[in-house]
Parts: structure tokens; C-alpha cells; sequence
């Protein structure tokens, strides 16, 4: 049993040496009171911090600030937090997407890039072979030329139909085997796009327009190359730097996925 | 005066603040459910909304066992250990009781890394101050502040053990659940805290009458 003493009566308001009498022989109860007033003590225990309160005025007055400071308790108030948090949290939450990714949405990632880029080099090896192969000397270049649209034949997603395909079947599979790399490419493009756009709500608004920006001047550079080599049919050069705006946009864009949204610095310009 | 029988006002303090849900430690609500699932979908706006629901429960857990000063990067901490943690969340538990159980590990680390600083009492040099109070303090708010003083005066789990169960009006059950400790100790632990604070509102001469005042 506690026997801890209860705090002094005020002036004037205890008779000290009656409460004394009163609970002479019986140690006081404040360390039980907390235990008492919750209903946590057992019947025994109970009943005895009872009987000592109805003649401890000590413990009483205890008993009473206990249950005011309770009260009191009780009714402090939450502040509020700053309007800074929230930007806080969320600025904290992008940096640690970025820098902590699951290994399957990692691998998920790489693999719509890798692949793509495989199956576009596949078809342009294919598409290489034919044309060297089967031309005796038809460069590389003159076939990639063809993929730029002529005189308006724009295929969809970009593809082109040359009119000296349609002159030269061999020239024709060539070309159909490039154009199978380019949409190798677009498809790649799609799909990541495809998963960009469900990461893109979680980012701030400074990395969406990052990233918009940034893929405007990737598209812009694959616009420029496309153009450059309807300029320059039978110059490799055009198709190559196609190819390499294509790759240079998966490769962003596998990135920019993975990483959880466009990183801060370090991003040259394609 | 004497006291008969146990207050049933303080036997009422547990029943504090049930309103949004966090006396049920029978699993998450249907709210609250569904802002989880919201968030492990990646919804727009999931977060915030969550963010905002327990915002001020996590902020007042931080100002009042790290201290005004830290309060806010202890909430930043408990927010990105919250969201991390939502995908494993089971629902075994409310996700308040959850949420708190992060809050008080978040706050308890904090501490344990860079401890307050103290005066020669023992007190924090910044204790905690009501935040951005503008008009004149009335006797109400001179009386909470002395209470939150003496709070402050308290070990640190003595002071988590008031925090929780006497301001938050958690139960025993989910104190116990937050610590990691038996119901037992949880109420033994609050007992102590609240003699001790008693004390030291004895000692700075708050009486029983100037608290019912309030």
C-alpha cells in the first residue's frame, strides 16, 4: 500500500490535526488513486482507498486535482500544423520514389525498353541484310530514306510508304523491315507512355512540366531527323540519328518511369 | 469533500474523440478502408486526404513528446514512414491506433538520435508554446499552458502515456497496441505519469480549484 503523503490542506481549510486522527494508523492512498478513479483496482483494494478517503481530507484534495488535471488534459487542444508540412511530405515522398524502386517495377520498366530496342534492332539488322544483301550494294541509308514520307503518304504512327519500294520488291521487303523497326520503336514509346501517365499524378507539377518539357524537345529532335532524312534519301546519316532520337526518347522515358519522375539536373538536351 | 465512488466524467476521458473512428481496434473503417485502397491505387489527391485527416493528430503527438521546435520534421518522418508503410498495412488494427503507433516510433527515434536540449531544470529551453496564438492569452489558455509546461516536465514515457490515453483518449488496448507493451503496463505506466504530474502541478501551486476553474 502507498503511503506517499497527500499534499498540505491550504490555510484555513484542513484541520490538520483532526485529519491526522482521522486516518492515524492507516498509510495514505494518493498512488492509488489514479488506479482507483480509472476502476482498475479489485474489490479489496477499492473498498480501502474508499474508507481512507472519507476521513483523509489529504488525499481527498488529491483526488480532487487528480481528477481536475484529467479534465484538464483532456481538453488541450491539437495545434494545428504549419501550411509548410504537407509540401515537406510530399517533396520528401517524390525524392524517396525516385530513389527506392521495387526490383519488379524495375525490371518491368527496363523490359518495355530493352525489348523494344531489341526487337527494333532485330528488324533493322533483318532489314540491313536484305538490302545489302539482296541489292548488292543498296546502302543502309537509301533504305532507311525511304521510311521518310514522300509527296504526303503518311502512314500511321508515323510509318511512310516510298514510292521506289513500290518500283522494286526488294527494295519493298527492305523497307517493310525498317518500317517494322520504327513501329518496334513507337510501340516501345507507347507503352512507356502508357506507364508514365499513371506516374504522373503522383508528381509535383514542377516535375510534370520537367518531364512534359523535356519529351517535347525529344519529340521535336525525332520531328527534326524525320525531316532530315526525307531531305536526304540515300544519305544514312538521316535514318541513323532517326533511330538514335527514337532510342534516345525510349531511354528518357524507361527512366523517367523508373526513377519515379524526372531527375533535377543532369538531363542534357537530346 | 470525499470520493466515493470513481468519477464517471473520468472514467468518460476514454471515450474522448471517438468521433473520427479511432476507438474500434477491431480493424480500419469503411473510411478509412477505402482511403487506403485509394492511396495503394495511387488515386490523385489519396495522400493529401489522408494527410489532412491526420494531420493534427500526428503534429500535436510530435509537439508534445519532441517539442515545438522539432514537431514538424517528426511529422514529416511519420507521414513518409505512413505512406511507406500503407501497402503492408493489414487493417489488424484501426488505422488511427496504426498511425499513432508510427507517430510515437517516429517521435521516440527522433528523440533518442538528438535528445532536447534542456535548462537547469530540466525543462526544455523551448518548451511548448500554444501555436500561433493571436489574441491575448485568457485565463483558460495561461492555465493549459502551465499544464503543458508541467507535461513537459515529465519522463518521456510517462509524458507518451498522458499524451495518448489522458489528451488523445486512446484506451488501454491501443496504448498498449502503440508501445509494445501489455495492457497492464500501459495502465501502471499512466497511473505513475499521472502522480508524478500531479506533483509537479502541486509543487508549482495549481490547485485542484484553479484546474476545475478553467
Amino acid at each position: 500500500m502507498a503511503s506517499r503523503q497527500p499534499p498540505p490542506a491550504p490555510a484555513g481549510e484542513g484541520d490538520r490535526e483532526g485529519e491526522g486522527a482521522r486516518s492515524a494508523g492507516r498509510p495514505h492512498v494518493v498512488d492509488q488513486l489514479s488506479a482507483y478513479l480509472e476502476g482498475d483496482l479489485g474489490a479489496r483494494a477499492a473498498e480501502v482507498v474508499r474508507e481512507h478517503l472519507e476521513d483523509c481530507a489529504g488525499c481527498q484534495r488529491a483526488a480532487l486535482e487528480l481528477r481536475a488535471m484529467v479534465a484538464g488534459a483532456r481538453d488541450l487542444e491539437r495545434p494545428e500544423p504549419p501550411p509548410t508540412l504537407w509540401p515537406a511530405i510530399e517533396g520528401a515522398m517524390a525524392r524517396a520514389e525516385t530513389e527506392i524502386l521495387p526490383f519488379w517495377r524495375s525490371f518491368f520498366v527496363r523490359g518495355f525498353a530493352v525489348g523494344g530496342l531489341a526487337g527494333a534492332t532485330l528488324v533493322l539488322v533483318v532489314g540491313i541484310g536484305i538490302g545489302v544483301g539482296r541489292r548488292g550494294g543498296l546502302s543502309f541509308l537509301s533504305s532507311l530514306s525511304s521510311l521518310a514520307p514522300q509527296a504526303g503518304e503518311h502512314a500511321e504512327g508515323g510509318a511512310v510508304v516510298s514510292p521506289t519500294a513500290a518500283l522494286d520488291p526488294l527494295l519493298e521487303e527492305a523497307e517493310g523491315e525498317l518500317q517494322a523497326a520504327a513501329s518496334a520503336y513507337e510501340r516501345s514509346i507507347e507503352k512507356l507512355r502508357g506507364l508514365l501517365e499513371r506516374e504522373e499524378p503522383r508528381w509535383s507539377p514542377d516535375a510534370r512540366a520537367r518531364c512534359a518539357e523535356r519529351l517535347a524537345r525529344l519529340d521535336e529532335a525525332i520531328a527534326r531527323s524525320r525531316d532530315a532524312a526525307r531531305r536526304t534519301p540515300g544519305d544514312s546519316a538521316g535514318s541513323e540519328i532517326l533511330f538514335a532520337a527514337y532510342r534516345s526518347k525510349i531511354d528518357y522515358l524507361a527512366a523517367v518511369v523508373e526513377r519515379g519522375g524526372p531527375a533535377i539536373t543532369g538531363e542534357g538536351t537530346p | 469533500m470525499a470520493v466515493k465512488n470513481p468519477n464517471p466524467a473520468m472514467l468518460a476521458v476514454n471515450v474522448i474523440d471517438r468521433s473520427l473512428g479511432l476507438g474500434h481496434a477491431e480493424g480500419a473503417s469503411a473510411d478509412d478502408q477505402a482511403l487506403i485502397e485509394a492511396i495503394r491505387r495511387g488515386d490523385p489527391g489519396s495522400r493529401e486526404a489522408l494527410y489532412h485527416r491526420y494531420k493534427r493528430r500526428v503534429f500535436a503527438l510530435a509537439v508534445r513528446i519532441v517539442g515545438a521546435m522539432d514537431a514538424e520534421e517528426v511529422s514529416q518522418e511519420a507521414f513518409i514512414r505512413i505512406f511507406r508503410g500503407l501497402p503492408k498495412f493489414r487493417g489488424d488494427s484501426a488505422l488511427g491506433t496504426w498511425i499513432y503507433r508510427l507517430s510515437v516510433n517516429a517521435a521516440l527515434s527522433h528523440r533518442a538520435r538528438r535528445p532536447p536540449l534542456t535548462g537547469a531544470t530540466g525543462e526544455p529551453e523551448i518548451p511548448l508554446e500554444s501555436s500561433a496564438r493571436e489574441s491575448p492569452p485568457t485565463g483558460d489558455a495561461v492555465l493549459r499552458a502551465r499544464l503543458e509546461r508541467a507535461l513537459w516536465k515529465l519522463p518521456v514515457g510517462y509524458r507518451t502515456a498522458i499524451v495518448l490515453h489522458d489528451i488523445e483518449g486512446l484506451e488501454h488496448e491501443e496504448v498498449a497496441a502503440i508501445l509494445g507493451c501489455h495492457v497492464g503496463t500501459s495502465k501502471s505506466q499512466l497511473h505513475k505519469a499521472r502522480g508524478k504530474l500531479r506533483e509537479i502541478l502541486s509543487q508549482e501551486g495549481i490547485t485542484a480549484a484553479e484546474l476545475e476553474g478553467r
